[in-house]
């Protein structure tokens, strides 16, 4: 199985003569098969920032990654693909149905691997997986 | 024995004919298909007519996009029809309705994810920008167009605008809302005519503005096609696209897709809102089982008529089944304010589904009949002297009016004790979590209370529970889980019934994959009279009331007789 995020990024701006920081932004978070929980979201997501905020924004890439990587222990995922949004754009501009736009996933973005994932190689495997 | 989904891709649902998904050949056998009392929407793709920017084709080129054609078939069976001409992309057409000419600028949500649509066939739609010059040029050219060859051929029919939208994290968003280049470029354009110091806006003041900015777009395009259609224009329609999200568009992408029922929420949630959809971006598969069977009972014809004001209401019931809802909250669309002060909670609790919120009182005749049984909520926040003076004559009608004073401007509050005053009423105050004050004039009651003054959730739950004892709503009681679903609809008695007042009929639904188990008590005001076309459904009647056993994917609907206790 592999796990899918896609974010958003938004530049460092002045906004109400306020100096606001780059912050990441999670806009979707799927497997193969369904779209992550998102109370399990929001709750994982108090212990990678402390500072409260309900919206899934993070202050680095790495923070992000991090917090994705969690996840793929938990679902026992190959990887992690980071997909930006201009990723995602990119991906969707190429394909023109269904079935195209779901191996975008696979296709764009940064993929992060999941060093505790083993793939269970002969029957054995194959019985517990 | 369950009903099977629609698997034809010209008649996506509601009643909606895609004239350009089938030879033209066979329109006619089509057609005939349809049954006959059906009214036919013809959905205009516009891109499709497209020859040139300059000029549209209705006939000459390809036998499709032939609509004289089309419409001498519907005539010459007698078939009632009228055109939906989208005001905003479209997510079930290519390029969201733009022809190849305007598709220049993709559109683009605020997050920069680009819109796109997967429709029933699996093809990605992908929405293109309305605010680039060129698909106004396009669209006003495809108006006249359109007029002149309906004008041309004395095709009388109405013409009816549609504006789509989708609905993701609980907001409604029109499929015209852009943060697109073009969408930039247009802006600073606006800014640049209405503005003097464009650079000093706050970020606040420039949210407000983009907001005005698409709606003043929204009204050219919808000007612009009632202008160059009037004979035939009709008015806007507000469809909301189930699976039409960019959180759907991925969704459905999955091995798993997008769950059933998280479609009934998001239709029952529409329903709720008194928001019309559309399921004609769904595929078979998706609306299999009772999804079909809810939006055939609830969505179907009747619904779609009364929508479309083909159907006007009668005075008084009749045989055939209607909605039935018993509270409407109007004005004040902000969920947020109603969620505050408790409202939205009580009447999940008690009365799920059988409320509906509305933007405005359509003060009509038939409106106020049809609803002048119900309960009627107002919020003083953003009211004007117009929405203040209908709410005053529903109450002087007999109706039960209750008002939201928070937020009151002082000239309201002048002329609600004026009239007060010159209506010589009784006010009865009581002093209750919130200032409460009781007025009736015959069978209308009107109840004001300040909402902003309920500052806890058991307060609300309290005030709201005395008061709806007070206004003694008759309705059974039903007990159920959040995640099964269910529509009361009532019809007058005909001669095979009892001597009761009206028939009342409750349809539930279970798109869990769980066993489900509901209980409605009948209050000693309702008979237990059948169960109706049980599907993985059980019920047993007991002196309370029914026990109903659903299983997955299980629906049934059941009848009760309404009787006043002597």
């Amino acid at each position: 199985m592999k796990l899918y995020l896609i974010y958003h990024f938004q530049s460092s701006h002045n906004a109400d003569n306020e100096f606001r920081p780059a912050k990441y932004r999670v806009l979707y978070f799927f497997n193969d098969d369904e779209f992550l929980d998102e109370s399990s979201l929001r709750s994982r997501y108090k212990d990678f920032a402390p500072e409260g905020g309900e919206d899934l924004s993070f202050q680095s890439l790495d923070l992000m990654k991090d917090f994705a990587m969690s996840f793929a222990s938990e679902f026992e995922a190959e990887e992690v693909r980071l997909i930006s949004a201009q990723d995602y754009n990119v991906g969707q501009d190429s394909v023109k149905d269904r079935k195209g736009l779901g191996q975008v996933f696979a296709k764009y973005g940064e993929a992060v691997v999941n060093p505790e994932f083993k793939k269970r190689g002969g029957i054995f495997g194959k019985l517990f997986r | 024995m369950e009903k099977t989904a629609h698997t034809d891709l010209v008649r996506p649902g509601e009643q909606w004919f895609f004239y350009w998904k089938t030879s033209a050949a066979l329109w006619e056998s089509k057609i005939r298909e349809i049954p006959l009392d059906e009214v036919i929407f013809l959905p205009l793709n516009w891109g499709f007519h497209s020859d040139s920017p300059e000029s549209f084709d209705f006939s000459d080129s390809l036998p499709e996009r032939d609509l004289l054609r089309l419409t001498q078939s519907l005539m010459q069976q007698k078939r009632k029809f009228c055109w939906l001409l989208p005001l905003t992309p479209a997510p079930f057409l290519p390029n969201g309705g733009v022809s190849v000419s305007g598709a220049r600028t993709l559109s683009l949500n605020k997050e920069g994810i680009q819109l796109s649509c997967v429709d029933a066939e699996g093809t990605l739609n992908k929405i293109y920008s309305f605010f680039e010059p060129k698909v106004f040029q396009a669209f006003v050219k495809f108006t006249q167009s359109f007029g002149e060859f309906l004008s041309k051929h004395e095709i009388r029919s109405q013409v009816f605008g549609a504006e789509f939208f989708f609905t993701e994290n609980s907001l409604n968003h029109s499929y015209l809302e852009d943060s697109s280049q073009a969408f930039d470029q247009g802006f600073s354009r606006y800014l640049k005519k209405t503005h003097s110091a464009p650079n000093s806006l706050s970020p606040q003041e420039e949210l407000d503005l983009k907001t005005k900015f698409t709606q003043e777009v929204r009204e050219l395009f919808s000007g612009m096609a009632e202008a160059a259609l009037s004979p035939y224009w009709s008015g806007c329609q507000k469809i909301y696209c189930l699976g039409g999200s960019p959180r759907n568009t991925i969704e459905r992408t999955l091995n798993n897709q997008k769950p059933q029922l998280e479609y009934f929420h998001d239709l029952f949630n529409h329903y709720s809102r008194g928001e019309w959809i559309s399921s004609a971006l769904l595929t078979s598969e998706e609306k299999k089982g009772i999804l079909t069977q809810v939006l055939q009972d609830h969505f179907g014809k009747t619904e779609i008529e009364k929508q479309y004001h083909f159907k006007t209401s009668s005075l008084s019931l009749g045989e055939e089944w209607e909605s039935y809802g018993n509270v409407q909250i109007i004005g004040s669309l902000n969920n947020s304010h109603w969620k505050k002060i408790g409202l939205l909670d009580y009447l999940d609790e008690e009365f799920r589904w059988m409320y509906q919120q509305h933007d405005e009182v359509i003060f009509t005749t038939d409106w106020i009949e049809e609803n002048a049984h119900k309960i009627k909520f107002f919020s003083a926040e953003g009211m004007d002297r117009t929405h203040f003076s209908q709410m005053m004559k529903l109450f002087m009608m007999g109706q039960k009016i209750l008002f939201d004073k928070s937020g009151l401007s002082p000239e309201l509050e002048r002329r609600l004790e004026i009239f007060y005053l010159e209506n010589n009423l009784d006010r009865q105050s009581v002093n209750f979590q919130t200032q409460i004050v009781l007025t009736t004039l015959g069978d209308g009651k009107f109840i004001t209370f300040e909402g902003d003054k309920l500052k806890t959730a058991s307060q609300a739950k309290f005030v709201w529970k005395n008061i709806f004892k007070w206004l003694n709503l008759i309705q059974p009681e039903v007990h159920m889980d959040t995640d099964v679903f269910g529509l009361w609809k009532i019809r007058a008695t005909n001669a095979s019934d009892l001597n009761f007042l009206d028939v009342r009929r409750f349809s539930v639904y279970n798109p869990t994959s769980y066993k489900k188990n509901i209980t409605v008590k009948t209050q000693k005001h309702f008979a237990f009279m059948r169960m109706n076309e049980p599907l993985r459904a059980k019920a047993q009647s007991n002196p309370q009331g029914v026990d109903i056993e659903l299983l997955p994917g299980g629906r049934v609907s059941l009848d009760f007789g309404h009787y006043e206790e002597r």
